[in-house]
């Protein structure tokens, strides 16, 4: 039994391949089924996002079988051409397949190290491999273990912990301040894309009103509506200062549209703690001596910047600790795998001993003279079946321990050997 | 010295190490083995309390060793308790170490067991206690205030600093610790009034005045009164941040040189 695993990723493919290889959500039914239709694949899983396609599978034809077969199916299922994959694709066998998939859904391989989507992504591949009835006893224990190391590595390290987007640096900033964010208000100005997303994040992290203004108030009309927020007249936005908490600036506006003066009035008359102003234009529409006003604390895009490239840092020397983790786990793994695979072994050795034992028994029968029916079973359903668990327990953790470190076929050839003596 | 005391020692040494290494490090260390050392040095300091006041028949709030060990037993209830309501876990290398440094005191300190009062009646054998303890929780409910608005002044300084180091991300938000130290400070005021209202009725039932303007009722008016200010101007002028914290810092200073004061230029307690 092999696992396998061919895919490629932002790392070895551009985007239009990638896309060329997505398996839609609707296919990925057809196309799971498809996969372990083949007589080279007993369990099949496919992870399919923007960023990757993993292909991963169990295999009973040998490791270098599988990951052709795997290969092919891609490409056939695609419709491509034998060598348009070439270059683009990794193939890993076993340990490596493990390792790889480890690392993915660990989110040590993605775009941005330590994002949270990866392992959302791969637990709903998990789960529609389970619908589509593809998934075994390999693959499951697989999986199962690939997202416990995952939630490992995110509690365990930090590689996960310092926010690398200007949205969750916002986010972040905002908890910072107001911890919960049930009641506070966005005031968004100026209607850009970044500044939107933040608005975003920011709801979705909780808070309750969101008031946008712009320019053009056609624009600002419509992120309010998508957001059930409020819009307002541009001219008049100083008046809705004082019931914002957070204030996201970012408009085209040549200088700046908010300054300390008309700021601290509004401070003052809100009678509340402090404000998060965030200003993500350039050129800045927020006057820097916003930041020596009490309760005011002011981040402009180089700020942001310098946080998130900050946090990256401290994210990449993370995971370097996530690394070693992901390599003990793997070993750990292997070793259960092997471990797995000496069912088939133990009923042989216990087979092959009670032949042993039954034909002695059946030969010597006369012997023991008369004996009734009820002596008869018992000999037959109890002492015998006693003393083969008996005499081959030693040999079953011999080798247990000896698919361990990897060589049940060498023992299992030994122990037939031994027995077989007579 | 008692076991007890070694165990109360002990138990606060580790909360203090911990506390202060989980502030400064990134992944949560040992939370759940300072968390019972934490129980196993309550619940001996509580056993402390119980078994003096027992021995000795009466409140264990006489003397240097029985209020300092009140106190702290206070602290670490009011942490506690801080901790329940806000999460914040940060709070307690606020705490701990000034806890750890009064039940050290109160170990060492001369343990006259025999320490008692006259009372001419039950009513007065109630409110002498009633008003120190009071007293003393009404300080340890202060004292969050205070560790409240030291956070509040350091995660105010790394937002303005915009370098943000592991204390950042260890420590409450600006509201958190705001609401941490209003509240403490509202349940400490509260506490005082009792505690002032107990001392007055004692001294009435006792010498037949409620006013003897000496050194120590003068500062407690003037605390209350030093409170009072800050609490009403939160409340009726929406004060809050940075002035508030501020204040909640160095209203708690001026209380403790003012006791300290008062404790060596005029009478003991």
């Amino acid at each position: 039994m092999n696992i396998v695993l061919v895919g490629l990723s932002h790392k070895t493919a551009p985007l239009a391949m990638r896309e060329r290889l997505a398996f839609g959500e609707s296919q990925l039914v057809d196309a799971l089924s498809r996969l372990v239709d083949q007589k080279t694949v007993d369990e099949g899983l496919i992870v399919s996002t923007c960023n990757r396609v993993e292909l991963i599978a169990s295999t009973p034809a040998g490791a270098e079988r599988g990951l052709e077969c795997l290969a092919d199916f891609l490409r056939d299922f695609h419709h491509l051409t034998p060598d348009a994959l070439n270059g683009h694709l990794y193939k890993h066998a076993d340990t490596g397949a493990i390792k790889h998939l480890f690392r993915v859904a660990s989110s040590l391989d993605s775009m941005v190290v330590g994002e949270s989507q990866i392992l959302g992504q791969v637990k709903d591949a998990y789960q529609q491999a389970i619908n589509a009835g593809t998934i075994g006893r390999v693959l499951s224990q697989l999986m199962h273990r690939a997202l416990s190391v995952a939630k490992r590595i995110r509690t365990e390290t930090g590689v996960a912990q310092n926010p690398v987007s200007v949205s969750s640096v916002s986010v972040e900033l905002a908890r910072k301040i107001f911890g919960d964010l049930s009641d506070k208000t966005v005031l968004l100005v100026g209607a850009g894309e970044v500044a939107e997303l933040a608005a975003r994040s920011l709801i979705e992290a909780g808070t309750s009103k969101l008031i946008v203004t712009n320019r053009t108030a056609e624009r600002a009309e419509d992120i309010a509506s998508k957001f059930s927020g409020g819009a307002v007249n541009f001219e008049a936005f100083y008046d809705v200062l004082p019931s914002a908490d957070i204030v996201i600036c970012s408009t085209g506006a040549p200088d700046y549209i908010i300054r300390p003066p008309e700021t601290k009035r509004a401070l003052k008359s809100r009678k509340k703690g402090p404000v998060l102003f965030i200003d993500i234009s350039v050129p800045r529409n927020i006057d820097p001596g916003l930041s020596a006003l009490e309760n005011a604390f002011l981040f402009d895009i180089d700020d942001l910047d310098s946080i998130i490239s900050t946090n990256l840092r401290e994210r990449e020397s993370e995971a370097r600790q996530a690394e070693s983790i992901i390599d003990a786990e793997v070993e750990h793994f292997v070793e259960h795998l092997r471990s797995l695979d000496i069912g088939p072994a133990v009923v042989e050795v216990k087979e092959l001993l009670s032949q042993i034992v039954i034909s002695e028994f059946r030969r010597n029968r006369k012997r023991l003279g008369v004996l009734s029916p009820e002596q008869e079973a018992a000999i037959e359903e109890v002492v015998i079946p006693a003393l083969v668990n008996k005499i081959s327990h030693p040999m079953i953790v011999h080798i247990r321990n000896a698919a361990r470190e990897g060589k049940p076929t060498q023992m299992m050839d030994e122990l037939r050997k031994m027995i077989r003596i007579d | 010295m008692d076991i007890l005391w070694i165990i109360i020692l002990l138990g606060y040494a580790v909360c203090v190490a911990q506390s202060i290494f989980a502030l400064t490090t990134k992944r949560p260390v040992m939370r759940r083995t300072a968390l019972a050392t934490l129980a196993l040095a309550l619940g001996a300091h509580t056993a402390w309390l119980l078994l003096r006041g027992v021995r000795t028949g009466r409140f264990p709030l006489i003397g240097t060793q029985e209020m300092t060990a009140f106190l702290a037993w206070g602290l670490v209830l009011s942490t506690l308790i801080a901790y329940r309501w806000y999460h914040a876990n940060a709070l307690k290398a606020f705490i701990f170490p000034i806890v750890l440094v009064l039940a050290a005191i109160a170990a060492i300190s001369p343990d006259p067991e025999g320490q008692t009062r006259e009372f001419s009646n039950t009513l007065q054998s109630i409110l002498l206690p009633a008003h120190v303890g009071l007293l003393l929780l009404a300080y340890s409910s202060f004292f969050v205030a205070f560790g409240a608005g030291v956070m509040y002044i350091i995660q105010e300084r790394e937002l303005r600093h915009k370098r943000f180091g592991t204390i950042f991300y260890k420590l409450p938000s600006l509201d958190t610790c705001d609401a941490i130290s209003s509240r403490a400070m509202a349940i400490g005021f509260v506490l005082m009034t009792l505690g002032i209202v107990g001392g007055l009725w004692y001294s009435y039932s006792r010498y037949h005045v409620y006013w003897q303007a000496g050194p120590l009722e003068i500062f407690s008016v003037v605390t209350w009164l030093l409170y009072l200010v800050i609490i009403q101007s939160r409340i009726n002028a929406g004060w809050g941040g940075r002035a508030a914290a501020l204040a909640s810092i160095l209203s708690f200073i001026i209380v403790i040189c003012s006791l300290v004061g008062v404790r060596y230029l005029g009478h003991a307690f």
